[in-house]
């Protein structure tokens, strides 16, 4: 916090701006402060964070009955005129870095509509139907279990360091998740995520930041995961940084 | 328990066993143990029976947040909807590092009440809810005991806050009231209004930013 009278005038305003209540015009100029202040920016951050814990006090409560099947039906109301082909999306966050939204998530989600250009389709089929197969299906006795996995380990070898999971049904999703934090410094920065066939060609499904080693990310993909054989993940600059074979994953579940 | 692995064996993997079945393809998946950072990729990708375990997952919380801020148990379910429709839209650009699944889902639940009452009522809030969940929040008997270390320290710190700062940063941070609602309700001069908010937020910041140092706060 420097000596500039802008930071007094943050100070005196932080506490509404992180709860979102400071009217307009003095948020307007509270946030161009911001832009520009890294200390009054981890001052808000911490205000923030104060409001979203507040808010985390209030107590869970009994929503009516049925209610999760109504959701789940809605969003499958408002997915299939959306249907037709998926397209592959760029994951992770639209923004990046802290330019403390000062409305809260409010501006989060501003910037989400911003890059929700980049929503998928649905892939057509019977939502509605599924919905009702999950609620009412009984759990069958045994077996069967159609995802791959892998360990990630890194590159020169050593323990394993992540892992990889990736459902080849429709739609088809892979999840990854990494914490290269081995000797030396830990790598941050953008990620891509390739998938390797059994012929050692490749595609590549996906980028993701990772920090300080840590990181992880999902996304649906329009590709066959059934025909990739491993996953190799890389840095930048196209350093491979961990890799992993897939395999098929059987989940057994014993009789009762 | 469950093994995964190939037909030379399997070993044990943290999940329970599955609690969904698919009904579409006939095979299973135990999505019902997902990471809810998982969930939500895979709820993006528009897979039906993971929408219906994310609002299972979460459906307690966000209506419980709809709920406290409206009051109104018909507009919370509204809320409640709004706010899953809201996280399918844009599941794709959710940012582990600015928070939960649980806390981004809460915010959204937040802001759509706080527009929702705002839209509807003249007064966010009548003077014996803000008491009644005043109680409620600052309760840190056995009814919490099971409550992570920071909220139990928080609600205690919003407890020994004095009465009046803590009724401002609860109309401010729950109901979404300015300063100068806040001074209306109070009868207060704006300025007033201001400094209990500011002061109760310095004080909830000190034990908030002890807790993330890992510090013990009495």
């Amino acid at each position: 916090m420097s000596s500039d009278p802008t930071c007094d005038t943050l100070r005196e305003v932080g506490a509404e701006l992180a709860l979102g209540v400071l009217p307009g015009r003095e948020r307007a100029e509270a946030v161009a402060h911001l832009d520009r202040c890294a200390d009054c920016r981890e001052y808000v951050r911490q205000l923030t964070l104060v409001g979203d814990r507040l808010i985390g006090l209030l107590p869970d409560g009994e929503p009516p009955p049925g209610f999760d099947n109504r959701v789940a039906r809605g969003l499958a109301r408002q997915a299939a005129p959306a249907g037709g082909h998926r397209r592959a999306r760029a994951p992770g966050p639209a923004h990046q870095g802290l330019r403390v939204r000062a409305r809260r998530a409010r501006l989060r989600l501003a910037a989400a509509a911003a890059a929700a250009a980049l929503a998928v389709g649905f892939a057509g089929w019977a939502v509605g139907t599924a919905v009702q197969d999950v609620t009412a299906a009984p759990p069958p006795a045994v077996e069967s279990e159609p995802v791959l996995v892998g360990d990630m380990t890194p590159a020169g070898g050593g323990a394993a360091v992540g892992e990889i999971y990736a459902h080849p049904g429709s739609p088809a999703w892979i999840f990854v998740s990494v914490a290269l934090t081995g000797p030396g410094t830990p790598y941050t920065g953008e990620v891509t995520c390739l998938l390797e066939r059994g012929d050692g060609t490749d595609v590549r499904v996906g980028t993701f930041p990772v920090r300080d080693g840590r990181g992880h990310w999902g996304a649906g993909v329009d590709v066959d995961l059934t025909r990739f054989s491993g996953a190799r993940l890389t840095s930048a600059d196209g350093t491979v940084l961990a890799t992993a074979p897939l395999r098929k994953g059987q989940v057994l579940t014993p009789e009762e | 328990m469950i093994f995964r692995g190939g037909r030379t064996g399997g070993r044990a993997i943290p999940w329970w066993p599955p609690n969904v079945y698919r009904g579409v393809s006939g095979s299973r998946f135990p999505v019902g143990r997902l990471p809810d950072e998982a969930l939500l990729s895979g709820l993006a990708t528009g897979d039906p029976e993971l929408a219906v375990i994310f609002v299972r997952r979460f459906q307690h919380r966000v209506f419980g947040v709809a709920m406290a801020v409206t009051r109104d148990p018909q507009l919370a379910e509204d809320v409640a909807q709004q706010t899953f429709e809201r996280a399918w839209r844009h599941a794709q650009i959710y940012d582990p590092r600015r928070g939960s699944v649980m806390t981004w889902l809460t915010t959204i639940a937040h802001n759509l009440a706080v527009d929702a009452v705002r839209a509807r009522r003249t007064e966010p809030m009548a003077p014996e809810d803000l008491e009644e969940l005043l109680g409620v929040v600052t309760e840190t008997p056995e009814r919490w005991a099971l409550a992570d270390e920071a909220s139990t320290q928080l609600r205690a710190a919003l407890a020994r806050l004095p009465r009046e700062q803590a009724r401002a940063v609860m109309m401010a941070g729950v109901y979404g009231m300015t300063a100068r609602q806040v001074a209306d309700a109070e009868r207060i001069p704006l300025g007033t209004a201001k400094t209990r908010i500011r002061a109760a937020m310095a004080k909830l910041r000190a034990v908030v930013a002890s807790l993330e140092r890992g510090d013990h706060v009495q």
